[in-house]
Parts: structure tokens; sequence; C-alpha cells
């Protein structure tokens, strides 16, 4: 394969990660109209739990599960503590400090206990050298399987929101909460399962991404956390389609210019995408207009 | 079915309603008259719980109704169509019947429930693939008084059904809010500024002005006693 065709095919694969991390923000946005800017340190925190579970004798899938419900239950927590009693105040964006917040306490936490030295974290899916020959192409099979799980995901969390009752309650809590609660709808468990469902997001991506990095410290995640959100605001924030094709054409991008341009040069690339599409389309690629109350 | 004993709301220091005393009895429509702010949204927001109640007590076939949250309250058969048109704009007619009927008590399966709207209001069924939003006021409104219906509510709350509407479009949905709770035995607790039309429709009326009852009885009565020109005058 062309070194493009290489390139291209490795930022499909991260993008679809990007993807991930975009719809755990969305989701989150969805239920309260505020970010997790924590969520980077969940990505971190997941894959460190699953080193330590591994790493003190147990199956690696079995600290996998752990790290990710650990990042559940801390996204839940942060809801319950970092953002509840700040959106009480109406109007307030003290949430961005909060989160941020949340995020920087277990960066610190994990560099006070685990140092600030770089874990291994073990192969899981397929070796770095393991390769699948598509139509005589010679791909790698820790992205392809990485893009197929990133893929499933997105997927079923789309048929999750449009086909069942609790995804149309999400909908529901997302444009309205007072009407909501009349339906019948639980909205604080609603909320509250959205943390929960955006952490175990979180979770997985961190990682899908550590198992390619091959190791995580405690700073591991925040950039991870900038591409998803560029990738959400790319696709059009709230659009679950818009973050799958704002991951992927982010991922392309940090590839093709970090190949042909300098890998120094990645981040600077997603913050000029950031601006470029804030000042020409802020409601994104796929992103609608709100429905303006008449 | 409810009685309020002595219920006050206030939002914050804004005191909305004071030491409300009412009684809705089951088949039977009571209207809430009252001008601009005298607290008639605030009264059925409380009953629904998402208004806060400071003071007195609501009870529902003989209960507190304080313990329960809002969704609760819905479950237990307490069903509110909200004022302003609200209703979940960027979903089709039937997305939101649909959701209104899935947290319900679903004793009717969906398809037939959906059947009961469609021909109460044919209009729409057959724009039943329309965003909300897109529908004209008369059309919202059937929506959100169906979206009540078809969750079987046993206390139907409704809040200015006739706001913005040509008057026969209001005696359409007045006809059908009237033979719907005679036939099913709901309670009804009607919301109005229009006096003249809900007191045709009603068994009994409360007059609220400043967040308090300031006369009550059956409809009769209180049309005998001139209550229409009364909250006319109370508009200027
Ligand atoms: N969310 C709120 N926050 C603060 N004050 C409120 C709120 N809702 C209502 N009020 C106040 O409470 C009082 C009663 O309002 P309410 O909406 O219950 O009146 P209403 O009889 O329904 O009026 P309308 O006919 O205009 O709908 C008003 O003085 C209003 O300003
Ligand atoms: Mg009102």
């Amino acid at each position: 394969m062309t070194f493009a065709g290489q390139l291209i095919f490795a930022g499909v694969c991260v993008g679809a990660v990007y993807a991930l991390i975009a719809l755990g923000l969305n989701l989150t946005f969805w239920a309260t109209r505020t970010l997790n800017f924590g969520q980077g340190s969940l990505m971190m925190l997941c894959a460190v739990v699953a080193v330590m579970v591994f790493d003190g004798g147990f199956n690696i899938y079995l600290g996998l599960l752990a790290g990710v419900a650990v990042a559940g239950v801390i996204a839940a927590a942060t809801e319950a503590i970092a953002i509840r009693p700040i959106t009480r105040l109406t109007g307030s964006m003290g949430w961005v400090v909060t989160t941020l917040g949340v995020g920087i306490f277990l960066q610190g936490f994990v560099s006070k206990f685990f140092g600030s030295q770089a874990l291994a974290f073990p192969s899981f899916l397929f070796s770095p050298r393991d390769y699948v020959s598509v139509l005589g192409v010679r791909l790698s099979a820790q992205y392809l399987i990485i893009l197929v799980i990133a893929l499933a995901l997105v997927l079923l969390f789309e048929l999750f929101q449009r086909r069942t009752a609790w995804g149309r309650a999400l909908q529901a809590v997302a444009a309205d909460q007072d009407l909501a609660a009349v339906m019948g709808i639980p909205v604080r468990l609603v909320v509250t399962l959205s943390f929960v469902a955006s952490g175990l997001l979180a979770g997985v991506a961190g990682a899908l991404v550590a198992q390619i990095t091959g190791t995580v410290d405690a700073a591991f995640g925040f950039n991870l956390l900038i591409f998803g959100f560029v990738a959400a605001v790319i696709g059009g924030m709230g659009n679950t389609w818009g973050a799958l094709l704002g991951g992927i054409f982010l991922g392309i991008m940090e590839k093709l210019v970090g190949g042909y341009v300098s890998t120094a040069a990645e981040q600077a690339i997603a913050f000029a995408l950031l601006m470029i599409m804030l000042a020409v389309r802020p409601e994104g690629l796929l992103g609608e207009k709100e429905f303006v109350k008449v | 079915m409810l009685e309020l004993k002595n219920v006050s709301v206030a939002y914050g220091s804004i005191r909305a309603l004071r030491g409300i005393d009412m009684v809705v009895q089951p088949g039977k429509i009571t209207a809430v008259l009252g001008a601009n702010g005298a607290g008639k949204s605030s009264l059925l927001r409380a009953i629904a719980g998402i208004a806060p109640v400071t003071e007195g007590d609501l009870l529902y076939r003989n209960a507190s109704l304080k313990p329960y949250p809002a969704h609760r309250r819905a479950r237990m058969g307490i069903s509110l169509a909200m004022e302003g048109r609200r209703l979940f704009r960027h979903m089709a007619v039937e997305e939101n019947l649909l959701l209104a009927w899935s947290f319900g008590p679903r004793r009717t399966p969906f398809a037939q429930a959906v059947r009961s709207v469609y021909d109460a209001f044919p209009i729409l069924g057959e724009r039943r693939t329309t965003k909300a939003g897109m529908l004209s006021g008369g059309q919202q409104q059937m929506l959100i008084l169906s979206s009540v219906t078809i969750r079987e509510p046993e206390l139907m709350l409704l809040d200015e059904p006739s706001l913005g509407l040509a008057p026969i479009i209001v005696s359409q949905i007045f006809d059908f809010i009237t033979a719907y709770a005679k036939a099913r035995g709901t309670a009804v607790l009607l919301a109005e500024q229009m006096a003249v039309m809900a007191l045709r429709v009603a068994d009994h009326g409360y007059v609220l002005r400043g967040g308090q009852v300031v006369m009550h009885g059956a409809s009769d009565e209180l049309v005998k006693a001139d209550i229409v020109s009364k909250l006319s005058a109370a508009y200027l």
C-alpha cells in the first residue's frame, strides 16, 4: 500500500476513536447542555486501572472491565458533584471549571500513586505485528479491530437512540426537562445514566488508544479529549453521524499532516480546523440550527 | 379524587399562590378561572410536581402527593398539558404520541391507542410523520391534548387549551374533553381565561386573583354571579 494510503487508513481508525470520544461528549451535552471536560482523565483512568489489575496477575479483560466500570462510576459522580450543583444557578458556566478540575484532580491522583512514569499497556487485541490481508493489501490488525469496535459502538448507539423508548427519553430530556417529567420520564435517572454511558464510552476509547500507543501515563487522555471535542464541533455538537464524520475527517487530516509535514503539527491542525469550523459553520457539518421556541 | 389543603406556591421570593383549598371530582370538569398572572399555571404545575409547593398538602386518592416527584405522579395517573405549545417540536406527531404512551401505564396497546387518537382528530393521522413544530397552532393543541389522553389518565390538568385558537376549533376541543371525561370518569382541571367558554363545559369553577381563590361554586352559580364581566374588568 502506498504511504498516503497507509496514512489515510490509520487516520480513519484513530478518527473512529475520536468519534467515540465525541459521542461521549454529545451524550452529556444532550442530557444537561454541559460538557464533561474531565473525560480525558476518565480515558486515562480506565487504562491505568486495566494495567493495575493485569499487573496484579489477573486477566487483562477483567482489568478492562474494571477500568470501564470505574470510568462509568466516576462520570456519574462528576455529574452529581461538579455539574448538578452548578447548573442549579441558572445560566452559570462554572461547570467548565469544575469538570476540568475533576479531570486535573484525577491526573494528580494517578501521578501521585503510580508515578508520572509511563506504564506499559498490554496488547489484548492482536499484537502490533499482526496483519490482515484485505484484497491483497496488508492492514494492521490492531488498527482494523479498533475501527470495527468504534464503528460498532457508534452504530449501536444510533440504533438505541432512535429505536428504543429510553433513547427517545434521552432526546426528550435534551429538549425539555419539565415536559419530559410530566410525561413520566425519570429525568434524574436519564441524566445519571447518560453520564454513566459517556464514562463507559470514554473508558473504551481510552483502552483502544492505549492499545495503539502501548503505554499510559497521567497526562494521557488530555490531547484525546481535545481531538474528540474538535470532532464533535466539526460534525455538529449533539449529532451522532456528525461525530463519526468529524472524527474520521480529523483523523485523516491529522495523519496526513503528521506524515507529510511533521507530527508536531498534528495538534495545530486540530485547532486550525476548530477555528475554521467555528467561523464558517458554527453548527457543524451535519448540525441543525436549534429549533427556536416561537 | 384530588383535594388541595391550604396550598401555597412560591418561586424564590415571588409568591404565586396562597392558601388554596380546592376539590376536584372524578367525571367532573372543574374550571380554574383568572386573568394573566392570577396563578392558574402555577396551580396546575404544583399538582403535576414541577412547581415548588411551600405550604399545605395535596391529597390524591386520599394520599399525599408531596413525597412523589413529577414523573411518579405522571405514572399515578396525573397528566398535565402545559401552556405555551409545549411539545417535542423536533419529533414527528406519532413520535410525540409514542413517547407519551411509552412512559404511561400502557393499558392499551400502542397501535390501538394511536388509532383512537386519529379517530378523534383525523388531521393528526394525516400528518403523523410531520414534525410537531411544523403543525398549525390548532393542530399542536390537538396533539398536546392527545399526548395526555393517550396516557389514559385519571386526572387531566389542562392549561389553556383554547389559547390563540379560532372559536370553531375551541368548541371542537372542548366537546372532545367533555365527552372524554364523561365516558371514562376522568377528573378534569381546566385552567382558562375564556370564562364564558369554560363555564359552558365545566361543572364547577374556582376564580383566582392574585394567587388566592376569591370565589368558587357550581358553574351556573358563577354565571349568575356575573363572574364573566367581573373577570373582564380584572383584565383592565
Ligand atoms: N418560573 C417562575 N419563576 C418566577 N415567577 C413565576 C414563574 N412562573 C410564574 N411566576 C409568577 O407567578 C405568578 C403566577 O403566574 P402563573 O403563570 O401561574 O399565572 P397564570 O394565571 O397561569 O397566567 P397566564 O394566564 O398569563 O398564563 C405571576 O406573578 C408570575 O410572574
Ligand atoms: Mg398560565
